[in-house]
């Protein structure tokens, strides 16, 4: 009915979330740094704001990649294993003396294949994405766990494990790969037409497929992506502890889903940007910061952020609700 | 163990009376609306109604699209509140202001869409929310045989033990109907029923809407399908753009007078054919099989429409998408203007310059939560890219000129295509194929659940395109339409092709009978 059109004439989300929102969990995010830094002096300090930098910006790409898989309305629970896998990967490939770069270049290309894997299951085997990536969660730190028999692999190579230490212009090196994975995702999810075709596809993929939409080659486009920055943020946490250690990263997965849903994606495919899921890794950062900082006990920083994405996601449905 | 219709109503005799007001004699006021208005923000959805319905009548509602039927229904069934005026039931003023409020006074609806759950047996589905139980457990076999004796009873011929989602559309809806009317419902509201029924499943909806009018059920029928309205209606209500514009008594009006109340446009208007010269063959298949249909052969020439008629099921909609590359072929050929092709999936379709408009638009048609002009651009994507990015401008200039073009009704293309009506998403999986430049245009019942002003929009579509030297292949459960506009109407029968008329070269009743193979 043209009466339900008008209705909706408001603040529409265009493709994903508001920018609303998006302000929403900016705020949110300033307020929480804003009131820490009355509660301690210990939180605006350069040490302490890069400490958390780092902290947030693993989770954050994971959270990207994860968010391309989430809007194609799948899931990918293994990007915490490939994480651990690909520390152990690279290591192995370091102590066995392939250069740097090969050695790099060799690790995202196993993301990749990961991520064909799984793609493969869903398209070619009619798997669901939870089973498949359920299946890889498991298998792979198995598979880590076998190559170096159950112990870690140190890595001796200084430049690699001085990366993660590094500052440039005075932000640490691992933000900066923040931007680098995030401006081109921005770039492929809100500019290009393959980021159209992740949301047809999650919103309805048999119109996307009648309307020419290539939908087996934009599930494998999305997983790609997701366990390509799982291997990226393997490289990047194999340079900050300086071992490979398949039982590494454990949780991040729901670390990473947890971000991508606070910073408004759906469940249900088809709602998402890129700047969400960073913002609520942030988010997530700071209150593990946070809390550290106030010495509250580290298992009320699990229930906090528990109870952050309900109330998160809680709202953000009200205003859907709302805006209908 | 069999119970009819009556006895299982029954259990709900005493709590119904209880809160759903005192009996009121056949052909009195049951139900008076008085002002009653609607509105969002500055926009009038309603504008203050008058109307009343009588107890035991049949008051048939019709409208175009965005008239205000459906904001009529949600406040009848206490889906939205109300912005003014009054609702008396019974002569009692009421607020109706949940779905539980109106069911319990004995409200009830059945909607266009089958809102029950697929899984679930037929009977179970009919005792949903209202179970039997006996110490806090189910009495399976006592529902399913209530079901059965009320299916019985109501002539349905339809097993109560059977999974819903096994049934067609129509007998889902058939199932709907009897859940409704077990449940001492005495105002039952039907919103477009027969969209997706066939003929015979029609005829026995509208047997038992007449039952329960005998019953003193009060019935409001809304339908785009007029003659339905004359075959089952006591009094008509017109709807145009929020504004109640009359009631009639149905022996006391015509279909033009109707029309003319709705939208202001004469009968002759709506089938809009104009006929062009013929040119080149665009497409011919010689015995094209598939999942669903077997040795199809038939050819559409620039400049023409092929209709596909044949009850649902009847095997057109999977020839339309074996055609379009989306189903395997088992068997035979397809010729492009002359040439042999393969046609192995939608996009080599596209590429050809097929463009297929199918059947469902909430499952085949539209990504719903998305944008508008998302919708509209899918399948140009790929033109409207510039190096690595979308030309914005581009995006948005082809989504504008579509939404104009097609006078689809909405403030801004960034709207949800949940948002919009029948009508207007049929126009957005259309408009989505304008720009593309297709030769063949495949429109898969592409007015079910369309009001008759954008029906006509549609038809004066098509000419346009033939007129561009476009061939079009028309599919449709209901005759007049193909029987009115197709050059060449053939006729499916369980999955093949059984005839073949040229334009109103055979009468109704001779298409009909080759379709159901009377």
């Amino acid at each position: 009915m043209s009466v339900e059109t008008v209705e909706s004439a408001g603040p529409t989300p265009k493709r994903g979330i508001s920018i609303l929102f998006g302000l929403t969990l900016l705020g949110l995010l300033v307020v929480l740094w804003l009131l820490l830094g009355l509660a301690t002096n210990a939180f605006w300090t350069p040490n302490n704001i890069s400490n958390l930098l780092r902290q947030g910006a693993m989770t954050a790409i994971l959270a990207v990649g994860q968010t391309f898989v989430i809007i194609t309305a799948g899931i990918d629970l293994s990007v915490g294993a490939v994480v651990g896998f690909t520390s152990v990967i690279v290591a192995w490939l370091l102590a066995a003396g392939v250069p740097l770069w090969l050695a790099i270049v060799a690790t995202l290309a196993i993301g990749v294949l990961i991520g064909v894997f799984h793609a493969f299951g869903i398209v070619r085997m009619g798997l669901p994405p939870f089973i498949i990536t359920l299946a890889t969660l498991t298998s792979l730190r198995g598979i880590g766990l076998l190559i170096t028999n159950g112990s870690t692999i140190s890595i001796t190579d200084e430049a690699f494990t001085n990366f993660s230490r590094a500052d440039f212009l005075g932000i640490p090196s691992l933000f900066w790969m923040v931007i680098v994975v995030a401006i081109p995702a921005y770039v492929f999810l809100h500019l290009s037409r393959f980021g159209r075709y992740l949301f047809a596809v999650g919103s309805n993929s048999e119109a996307a497929r009648l309307s020419g939409v290539n939908v087996n080659r934009t599930i494998y486009l999305a997983y790609i992506l997701s366990s390509t920055c799982a291997a990226f943020v393997g490289l990047l946490l194999a340079s900050r502890i300086g071992i490979g250690n398949a039982t590494q990263a454990e949780g991040w997965e729901l670390q990473a889903i947890a971000s991508s849903v606070i910073g408004g994606t759906s469940l249900f495919g088809a709602v998402g940007s890129v700047h969400g899921p960073l913002l609520g890794a942030f988010i997530l950062a700071t209150i593990n910061n946070g809390a550290n900082l106030l010495n509250v006990n580290s298992f009320w920083q699990r229930i906090i952020t528990g109870l952050l994405i309900i109330v998160i996601v809680y709202f953000d449905q009200l205003r859907r609700r709302g805006s209908r | 163990m069999t119970t009819g219709l009556q006895e299982v109503a029954r259990r709900h005799e005493a709590e119904v009376k209880a809160v759903s007001g005192r009996p009121v004699p056949r052909g009195e006021p049951i139900l008076e609306l008085r002002g009653l208005q609607k509105n969002y923000g500055t926009v009038e959805a309603l504008k203050p109604a008058t109307v009343t319905f009588l107890s035991g009548e049949i008051h048939a509602i019709v409208g175009e699209n965005g008239a205000g039927k459906s904001t009529l229904i949600k406040l009848l069934t206490g889906v939205i509140p109300r912005t003014a005026g009054e609702v008396l039931w019974c002569g009692d003023s009421v607020q109706l202001a949940t779905p539980n409020e109106a069911i319990a006074r004995g409200i009830n609806a059945v909607h266009q869409e089958v809102v029950l759950c697929p899984h679930l047996s037929v009977a179970a589905n009919m005792f949903l929310g209202d179970e039997m139980n006996r110490r806090g457990l189910m009495r399976k076999r006592a529902m399913t045989d209530a079901a059965q004796g009320v299916l019985d009873d109501l002539g349905f011929n339809l097993p109560a033990n059977a999974t819903l989602g096994s049934l067609t559309i129509g007998q889902q809806q058939l199932v709907a109907t009897a859940r409704a009317a077990m449940r001492g419902t005495r105002f039952l509201i039907f919103d477009e029923p027969t969209a997706y029924l066939t003929r015979q499943e029609s005829a026995q909806l509208f047997r038992l809407i007449r039952r329960l009018q005998g019953e003193g059920v009060t019935i409001v029928y809304i339908s785009h399908r007029l003659e339905e309205v004359f075959e089952l209606a006591d009094r008509v209500s017109v709807l145009r753009d929020g504004t109640h514009v009359g009631t009639r008594a149905i022996s006391e009006t015509n279909e033009g007078e109707l029309i003319a109340l709705m939208i202001n446009r004469t009968i002759e208007q709506i089938y809009h054919k104009e006929h062009f010269p013929l040119g080149e063959t665009i497409v011919e298949t010689r015995g094209l099989s598939g999942p669903g249909f077997a040795d199809i052969s038939l050819s559409v020439r620039a400049g023409e429409i092929v209709g596909l008629y044949g009850l649902i099921g009847a095997g057109r909609s999977e020839f339309a998408l074996g055609l379009y590359g989306r189903q395997p072929l088992t068997a035979g050929e397809v010729y492009w203007q002359g040439r042999k092709v393969e046609i192995g999936n939608e996009r080599k379709a596209m590429e050809l310059g097929i463009a297929l408009a199918p059947e469902s638009r909430r499952d085949q048609g539209l990504c719903l939560n998305l944008p508008i002009g998302l919708n509209i651009n899918l399948p140009v994507f790929r033109r409207l890219t510039r190096g690595l990015t979308i030309n914005r401008g581009a995006e948005a200039a082809n989504a504008d000129r579509q939404i104009r073009d097609l006078k689809i009704k909405t403030p801004s293309r960034r709207v949800l295509a949940s948002a919009m009506s029948g009508g207007n998403q049929q126009k957005i999986v259309i408009g989505r194929w304008l720009s593309h430049g297709a030769k063949l245009f495949i429109f898969d019942e592409p007015t079910v659940g369309v009001d008759v002003g954008t029906k006509a929009e549609i038809y004066r579509l098509f000419a346009r395109l033939l007129e561009k030297g476009a061939g079009i292949i028309l599919i449709s459960s209901y005759l007049p339409e193909v029987y009115e506009l197709a050059d060449r109407l053939h006729v499916f029968r369980q999955g093949r092709l059984v005839a073949s008329h040229d334009y109103r070269a055979a009468s109704h009743e001779e298409v009909l009978a080759q379709a159901i193979n009377a």
